[in-house]
């Protein structure tokens, strides 16, 4: 009874479990499928001759790895430029002694959080357009980082509050003045807040898909979330390769969740109740 | 502490590296538009792009892809040091989305994919759009198109048609054999065979529906036949109504087709790739689309397996109809434009014009209609069309349909102003299929949306 | 020592390019959206024209509108009233196993991270009607075909469904951390006084943690008003617009419409909501468990 009773909640979460995995043991099933056909007829399991040749083709016709290293190089430098700039600006008004304008400024940033972006894609576009970057990388990068500005300042902000004060002191009798304070004594000291908002500003712009798709028409350009929505447009009439480019797209990311998982949870977790 | 230091500093140098090797991009990119003024009398042939943005994407457009490919090829050889950068997009985002965002933004690529009408006239107004003018006199192709008109903007010539089309029924000739099928003369045998399709276990038309101008095909047709095939140009100017009855009847018989199960079901959700396929895979034996399906009908293409198998009919006269009962859909509204910043370098433009010239020829236009079903834009001896068909069967009944058909209408969407075109095939029809509105319902919203939009233009 | 950290030369440096792309990126584009509202422009044109309320009058007044707004409300509503539910069992549930702790969390997660973009092209296949999967699992049962994306019945629905088996595992995780923040005393304490599991979740562990629901409420809310993404993916906004929000909606008009200045209106409408119901939400409820922190 007792051993009922405490398998009762397992049963529970399996079910859960196989909601969350059953889509992609489904996709992965189908793209090792020759045809829609064979979809249809045998929709569970696995096929009793595997088809590789959707990988094959879904890696040409998809341009994946085009798309994923643009993804991945705009997703890390956006990034990494949003810490470096809002390091800056968390340092200035957490460790500098400007009274009332350390308040006011980092006030202006909290309205940021405040704001939906979604809503203002219209004024970034024509913003976008008038720096003569449309359909640039830069484009996406420069708006990347500063979505992630108010995000970026207020955890980074928060972890360096509470750094003790001894350490500047320490490091004004050595003689250092704030820069030097900043680049080797609080930055060092804040890598580990840095890594949980790298991870949040990481997977925002890797999955970013409104300002990517309106922004750059350049099919060379295009990020992995834009080339697999137009991937799908054309090939939807073939279901098989088109499971094969979604096993394509989601691999990486499942990766890098396998080796960061507790760093990604931790992370994204924080970005989400600061937020 | 030293080395997290290092690691900052590196990422720091790295990403200014990106930043600069980004902006540096940007101005090769910038470079060529502005006219080269060091060294104008100087053969020059340092390299230069142009971009092309064109719509073959996909397989189905595969032989129209190899046509362009060769001009492009042709054109590169002729300039030197010119480079064609090829961007395809798929045809509808580029002309709704893509296009738009670019010429609002001023940065359109030099060469483009561009609808006739309305999409050229806008731009026109605009000044974002090359004259054509002039380089069609040079090359001496001022008369050789059969109509310029959807690209004619207060009397010049912003656009080239690279081909027309006509819409009607292609139709699976094995299965009207198997079941004794004929292609149907009036309207009473068309609506016989519908339900004899039907009563045989086959949905009869093929449909695909997510984008409302797949359907809008047939229903255009429909309520042109019932109401005169000139009565969509009257709605901007308000001399004909949406909501006029015999434009209704038209929206009720394709409800009434609907209600019947003529359809595909689950339409709504399908993209206009599986159209062909459901035609394709023989699942449906009618298929209401444009001639340049009949491309797909070839060796290597996806509706390989039919080829000579599939026949093509024009839409019957309907009982008690006005005007022309013979009239089809037909336009040349498919071309391409140039951007007006080619006129300010001497470079592009000449490679624009060398591009015109082989795009432009006889040799292209009649392989375009071989291999690829589009129907010529431009006049061609009939000698030459008679002898480039004799082949192919399919082709063969395209030209005796457009020629048996006495005159011709043009696309809704190139007839009323936009709010109207997003309203009919974003709402209006997808409710008409999905019976969420009455055809008399759908007419007077339509038309409320009209006159907004009649009153919006003045 | 108060000299080095005061020198505003410096202060400044530091918060330029901060406060610069905050300002054009933020700032600039809240007046730009409210000033290009009351113009009509086609955002081609070089003239733009002052039209007063016009543009806003007319975005009220249509049952288009009104639409996207209802749909909104609908994935407010669908997160408060089965999301959270579910998100707050299935804490529960986990909290309390021995085993398996581990492998229950990363997995539920795993759906958060993936651009929605890909998994609506992943649940588009799923709710394929022919060869996706729900509809042969239905067949199964004897249920005949449902057109999940296609049918004004099912679509919104599809979508809810979509976007809360991407979000669902995200929330459990947030509040499991603060179920198992509560220090274990005080459920021990009460187990040794008899108390059922029933009762210990109920009465002990569900006030503690109502701060986090609030803000899994509160997340869910931003989440809604911003969704755009997953609709332009999965169904456009249609069957006939039965699936546009109001982001989407004010994409179909400022760019595939040549309605730039309409366009911004909708922008100005979805924002003035958003700070509407942020500012009920947060006088009506979220109040007085300000600043708990787990």
């Amino acid at each position: 009874m007792a051993r009922l009773r405490k398998g009762f909640p397992h049963i529970f979460l399996m079910g859960y479990l196989l909601v969350i995995l059953f889509p992609f043991l489904f996709v992965v099933f189908s793209s090792l499928k020759k045809d829609n056909n064979e979809i249809a007829l045998h929709p569970f399991g696995l096929p009793k001759e595997f088809a590789f040749n959707n990988y094959v083709e879904a890696w040409v016709n998809a341009k994946i790895s085009t798309y994923f290293v643009n993804s991945l190089y705009i997703s890390i430098l956006s990034a990494v430029v949003s810490i470096l700039i809002g390091a800056m600006f968390a340092f200035a008004v957490t460790r500098m002694r400007h009274g009332k304008w350390n308040t006011i400024f980092f006030s202006l940033i909290l309205v940021g959080m405040l704001i939906p972006n979604n809503a203002l894609m219209l004024p970034i576009y024509t913003l976008v357009r008038k720096m003569h970057i449309l359909n640039t990388h830069l484009a996406l990068i420069i708006p990347y980082i500063a979505n992630a500005i108010p995000f970026t300042i207020i955890i980074l902000a928060a972890f360096m509050r509470s750094l003790p004060v001894e350490i500047e002191e320490a490091a004004v009798i050595d003689g250092l003045r704030s820069p030097g304070i900043f680049a080797r004594i609080v930055v060092p000291l804040t890598v580990p807040a840095m890594v949980t908002v790298f991870i949040i500003n990481f997977l925002g712009n890797w999955n970013e898909f409104l300002l990517a798709n309106y922004f750059l028409s350049d099919d060379n350009l295009r990020t992995l979330p834009v080339g697999m929505v137009q991937f799908r447009d054309q090939y939807q009439i073939n279901y098989a390769q088109m499971s094969a480019g979604i096993v394509y797209s989601v691999l990486p990311v499942l990766i890098m969740y396998a080796i960061l998982q507790e760093k990604i949870i931790e992370g994204v977790t924080a970005g989400g109740v600061k937020g | 502490m030293k080395k997290s230091l290092v690691l900052l500093l590196s990422l720091m140098m790295v990403s200014t590296t990106l930043l600069t090797a980004c902006g540096g991009k940007d101005e090769s990119e910038k470079a060529p538009t502005t006219p080269s003024t060091e060294t104008p009398t100087k053969v020059d042939d340092s390299p230069f792009e142009l971009t092309l943005r064109h719509t073959q994407v996909g397989a189905d457009k595969a032989k129209r892809l190899a046509i362009l490919q060769d001009v492009v090829k042709a054109t590169q050889e002729e300039n030197k040091g010119l480079t064609i950068k090829l961007d395809g997009v798929e045809s509808d985002v580029n002309r709704k989305e893509k296009l738009r965002g670019e010429m609002a933004a001023g940065n359109p690529p030099d060469i483009f994919d561009l609808f006739g009408s309305p999409d050229s006239k806008v731009y026109a107004k605009e000044g974002k759009l090359l004259d054509l003018t002039p380089i069609l006199s040079e090359l001496g192709l001022s008369d050789k198109f059969s109509s310029l008109a959807p690209f004619t903007y207060e009397g010049k010539i912003y656009g080239l048609p690279v081909g027309g089309s006509a819409e009607g029924i292609f139709y699976n000739k094995e299965y009207f054999t198997q079941k004794g099928l004929k292609v149907p003369t009036n309207w009473a045998e068309f609506e016989d065979l519908l339900a004899k399709i039907k009563a045989d276990g086959k949905t009869p038309f093929a449909a695909a529906s997510k984008a409302g101008w797949v359907p809008l095909m047939l229903a255009n047709h429909l309520w042109s036949r019932y109401a005169g095939s000139d009565v969509t140009e009257k709605f901007a100017t308000g001399k004909a109504k949406w909501s006029d009855p015999n434009v209704v009847k038209g929206f009720a018989k394709y409800a009434e087709w609907e209600k019947k199960g003529y359809f595909k079901k689950g339409e709504l959700g399908f993209e206009y790739a599986e159209y062909t396929t459901q035609f394709t895979s023989g699942e449906v034996p009618l298929l209401y689309d444009g001639t340049w399906k009949s491309s797909v009908f070839k060796k290597g293409q996806s509706g390989e397996k039919l080829i000579g198998k599939v026949g093509f009919f024009n839409l019957p006269a309907v009982d008690g109809g006005e005007g022309d009962q013979t009239a089809l859909m037909r336009d040349v509204n498919n071309g391409y434009g140039f951007s007006a910043s080619v006129a300010s370098d001497p470079k592009k433009l000449a490679a624009v014009k060398s591009f015109i010239k082989h795009y432009f020829s006889e040799d292209m236009v009649l392989r375009g209609l071989t291999e690829d079903g589009v129907l010529p834009a431009m006049k061609i001896d009939d000698a030459k069309l008679t002898e480039a068909t004799k082949s192919d069967a399919l082709l063969q009944d395209i030209v005796s349909v457009l020629n048996s058909s006495k005159s011709s209408f043009p696309a809704f969407d190139s007839l009323v102003q936009g709010p109207v075109t997003t309203e009919i095939s974003n709402i209006q029809i997808q409710k008409l299929i999905g019976g969420q509105t009455t055809p008399e319902k759908m007419g007077e919203e339509l038309q409320k949306v009209q006159e907004e939009a009649n009153a919006d233009n003045e | 020592m108060n000299k080095a950290l005061k020198n505003p030369t410096v202060f400044i440096l530091f918060l330029l390019p901060g406060l610069i792309l905050f300002f054009m990126f933020f700032i600039y584009p809240i007046f730009s959206s409210i000033y290009y509202s009351f113009t009509s422009w086609n955002g081609v044109s070089s003239t733009v024209k002052y039209v007063g309320f016009n543009n806003y009058e007319k975005a009220l007044g249509q049952e288009r509108f009104w639409i996207s707004v209802r749909n909104n409300g609908f994935f407010i509503l669908f997160s408060c009233f089965i999301q959270v539910p579910l998100i707050v069992f299935f804490s529960l549930l986990i909290a309390n196993v021995k085993r398996l702790k581990g492998l229950y969390k990363t997995t539920v997660f795993l759906p958060s991270i993936m651009s929605t973009a890909v998994i609506g092209i992943l649940w588009g296949f799923i709710y394929e009607p022919d060869i996706g999967l729900l509809n042969k699992i239905f067949g199964i049962f004897g249920i005949d075909k449902i057109y999940w994306l296609s049918d004004e019945k099912f679509a919104m629905l599809s979508i809810l469904v979509t976007n809360a088996w991407q979000w669902t595992g995200f929330y459990i995780v947030m509040v499991l951390a603060a179920i198992l923040s509560i220090p274990k005393e005080l459920d021990e304490a009460a187990a040794i006084d008899g108390a059922t599991g029933f009762q210990r979740a109920t009465k002990i562990t569900l006030p503690l943690i109502t701060p986090i629901i609030s803000v899994v409420i509160m997340l869910s809310i931003a989440g809604a008003m911003k969704a755009a993404d997953i609709i332009l993916v999965m169904t456009k906004g249609g069957p006939a617009g039965s699936t546009e929000v109001m982001a989407t909606y004010m994409i179909k008009y400022a760019i595939t419409n040549f309605k730039y200045g309409f366009g911004n209106t909708i922008a100005v409408l979805i924002f003035i909501f958003t700070l509407i119901i942020t500012v009920v939400y947060q006088l009506l409820i979220a109040r007085r468990n300000e600043r708990i922190e787990y």
